[in-house]
């Protein structure tokens, strides 16, 4: 569903990512975890073009993305890559002036030109498989933290992106939505999703993620099945991670 | 003992060749009345001092104690008798009609009925236009009067004759229009109460016309005629003095209803102004602010040059340069445009730091959640950022609206009729400062207090709508 391959990206003279390469299956989940500061947040915005990389390639479906294309070039591709991928940021961002089902419809409408019955109808879908189709008309300032990040799941699922994308989506919740969210979206991975979920949580990824990246310091440190990276990690800085985590937890 | 000063009050502004400054000396002052007054002085065995003062409020000063006498081509009507005494009349006046030369169509006053024409504010012409109900425009000195006649902004002007035979006259653009008309006279305005210095000035008068000092200075200035020794010559034979009967007088007819009628269609004036100027501003802010943003280097700079220079310099000067300089190049707007235009484009620059302001409020993560779903710069900026910073931007656009109506006023400077220059003109016709005042205050809060009013219920219903859904939606739970 998504390959990258030899993944760079500078800032200035600061190199975070130093070449990165993992690949997810469809229907699968990779988890994404490490350390503060280890290029996690900047890998997911390459993958979403909010950043531009400077070497490697990133295919998802049919787009390929890479380093060194004309800028012109680049810019087509982002905004076909942009279709592709969905995605849901850790502080949500809903469009506080529209209302729950106007956040969803309004990128299908305007961007896909998809009739307004239809993308409403499939809106409804949607916030119903959420638990939220009753806050359709209600505004996101009423709404709580977890309501929030089921509708910005929702808007992101209805543009039929081939990847979603998840960052920290534990930080706002409490155990109990933790558990919650696991299943919403294992459900959403047994209707035909793929993901990627950036989280320092490892009791959250252990219950979701197929797979596991473990990034430190811009490097791919490992990757892996989840039970094997998890349960026996070959690296020490794994390992020291996961052990400092334990004791955290 | 010290010799007595004599203070005259006039106003030297486009005074000539009543007094004004000496264009080869301009320390100093020169003109007719000038010459007048001093040998007027001389016979009085006093010093004269002259006090330049403003036309529209030489009563008030003179009622203030600014000076002790007025000397400018001051007519007696009946409600300056009610605030001030006359002297004996020295001059007798006539109007003259001028038009652009090449016109043909207007030969007399008859002639002006649907034109527009052009006097000096609170003088006989002014209150022989408002009788025949001629519609015009007032202007504060008669060179404004004469320019905008050339620049067709007017149809026609009507002035005393020694003004119009100092401006217009040697204007070759400029043509009388028929003979002179109407006769009226020039006194010395004295503060009530003040019989001795009036029986001192009478005397003074008739000592300068039978001595033949006053002649003497009038041939001097090219205003010596016919009407002059039909005036002059009982005084001077000592038969009789001159009788005010005999002389054209005007009267401003100055009543409460149509006051208030002139008030309404100034706060039209105003209104119109107000929004033309408003729809301006918030229309060419919004380029402004955006290029200011995020154009590239030459339009950010373009877009910071122009607000700075609108908002650096005095919107009064703007308009002036409008109104007076733009003409230089061919472009002579009329003056409630100039003012429409001027306004909204001063605005503008202020609109645009608003824009920008609320712009840059919206979180960068609106824009990014925005691109994620595919949407490109242009459809982002439309459908997601401008919604939400028109809700920022709404309190600070209320406010500058408020003040533009309020700005409007600076459009009396180039003689537009809105309720600035309504206020001004009708309490300087009728001495009703305090009444007038009170009514043009209630006008312009008439027209701001519900505009106030509205933007704040747009704002309430824009802020509150997240949670009067919630409302709702609880009340609808409790009744079921």
């Amino acid at each position: 569903m998504i390959r990258v391959t030899g993944l760079h990206k500078r800032f200035g003279d600061s190199e975070i990512l130093k070449g990165i390469d993992f690949e997810v299956p469809p229907q699968t989940v990779l988890g994404v975890m490490g350390p503060s500061g280890s290029g996690k947040s900047t890998l997911l915005r390459c993958l979403n073009g909010l950043e531009t990389i400077n070497g490697g390639t990133i295919e998802c479906d049919n787009v390929r993305l890479e380093g060194g294309l004309s800028h012109s070039d680049y810019r087509r591709r982002v905004k076909d890559l942009r279709l592709k991928v969905g995605t849901v940021f850790q502080h949500f961002y809903l469009f506080p002036h529209l209302s729950v089902l106007e956040n969803i419809v309004e990128a299908p409408v305007h961007v896909l030109r998809t009739p307004k019955q239809t993308a409403e109808t499939e809106a409804y879908e949607l916030l119903e498989s959420v638990g939220l189709r009753q806050a359709a008309r209600r505004y996101p300032g009423s709404l709580s933290g977890g309501e929030q990040q089921r509708v910005a799941i929702a808007r992101a699922l209805a543009m039929h992106p081939a990847l979603l994308l998840l960052d920290e989506p534990t930080s706002a919740l409490d155990p109990r939505r933790i558990n919650s969210l696991r299943a919403l979206l294992r459900t959403f991975v047994d209707r035909g999703h793929t993901m990627i979920i950036i989280s320092h949580s490892m009791g959250f990824l252990s219950g979701v993620a197929d797979n596991i990246l473990f990034m430190e310091g811009g490097y791919a440190v490992e990757f892996g099945p989840a039970e094997e990276v998890l349960e026996t990690p070959k690296d020490a800085r794994t390992k020291d991670f996961l052990s400092s985590a334990d004791s955290a937890d | 003992m010290a010799q007595e000063v004599l203070r005259w009050g006039a106003d030297p502004s486009g005074g000539a060749p009543y007094v004004f400054t000496d264009p080869a000396n301009p320390d100093r002052y020169i003109g007719y009345e000038k010459e007048m007054v001093d040998a007027l002085a001389q016979a009085m065995g006093r010093r004269a001092e002259f006090v330049p003062s403003d036309w529209e409020t030489l009563v008030s000063a003179l009622q203030r104690h600014s000076f002790d006498v007025i000397v400018n081509g001051l007519e007696p009507t009946g409600d300056r008798a009610q605030q001030i005494l006359f002297s004996k009349p020295y001059y007798i006046f006539q109007l003259q009609l001028t038009v652009r030369r090449d016109d043909n169509r207007i030969n007399s006053l008859d002639d002006c009925k649907n034109r527009v024409v052009g006097t000096l504010g609170n003088t006989a012409a002014s209150r022989l236009l408002q009788q025949q109900g001629i519609p015009y425009r007032s202007y504060a000195d008669p060179v404004g009067a004469y320019r905008d006649l050339e620049l067709k902004r007017l149809d026609a002007v009507i002035m005393d004759v020694p003004a119009e035979a100092f401006y217009a006259r040697p204007n070759p653009k400029l043509k009388p229009a028929g003979p002179p008309f109407t006769r009226g006279l020039y006194v010395i305005g004295l503060r009530k109460g003040d019989e001795a210095l009036k029986k001192e000035i009478d005397a003074a008068i008739d000592k300068i016309i039978a001595d033949g000092t006053l002649e003497n200075i009038l041939k001097k200035w090219g205003l010596w005629n016919d009407a002059q020794v039909e005036f002059q010559a009982p005084i001077r034979t000592g038969t009789q003095t001159a009788k005010a009967e005999e002389y054209t007088s005007t009267n401003a007819s100055f009543n409460w209803s149509e006051a208030l009628w002139r008030l309404t269609r100034a706060a039209a004036v105003t209104v119109l102004i107000a929004l033309g100027s408003m729809v301006i501003a918030v229309v060419l802010g919004l380029p402004l602010a955006v290029g200011q943003w995020k154009g590239p280097a030459w339009l950010r700079a373009f877009c910071t040059i122009y607000v700075e220079f609108f908002r650096g310099t005095p919107v009064l000067v703007q308009l002036l340069f409008l109104y007076f300089g733009l003409p230089v190049i061919g472009i002579a707007m009329p003056g409630w445009l100039t003012a429409l235009v001027g306004l909204g484009l001063n605005y503008a620059a202020y609109e645009s730091q608003v824009y920008r302001a609320s712009l840059e409020a919206i979180p960068l993560g609106q824009w990014e959640a925005a691109y994620s779903l595919g949407m490109g710069p242009l459809l982002a900026f439309r459908r997601i950022i401008l919604p939400q910073s028109f809700r920022i931007a709404l309190p600070p656009m209320t406010n500058d609206f408020v003040s533009l109506f309020k700005d409007t006023s600076v459009a009396f400077a180039i003689s537009v009729w809105e309720l600035a220059t309504a206020y001004r003109e009708l309490a300087n016709a009728s001495g009703q400062f305090l009444l007038l005042g009170v009514a043009v205050s209630a006008f312009y809060l008439a027209m701001s207090l519900p505009m106030a009013h509205l933007a704040r219920l747009l704002e309430r219903r824009l802020r509150d709508r997240a949670t009067e859904r919630v409302v709702e939606e609880e009340e609808a739970l409790a009744t079921t």
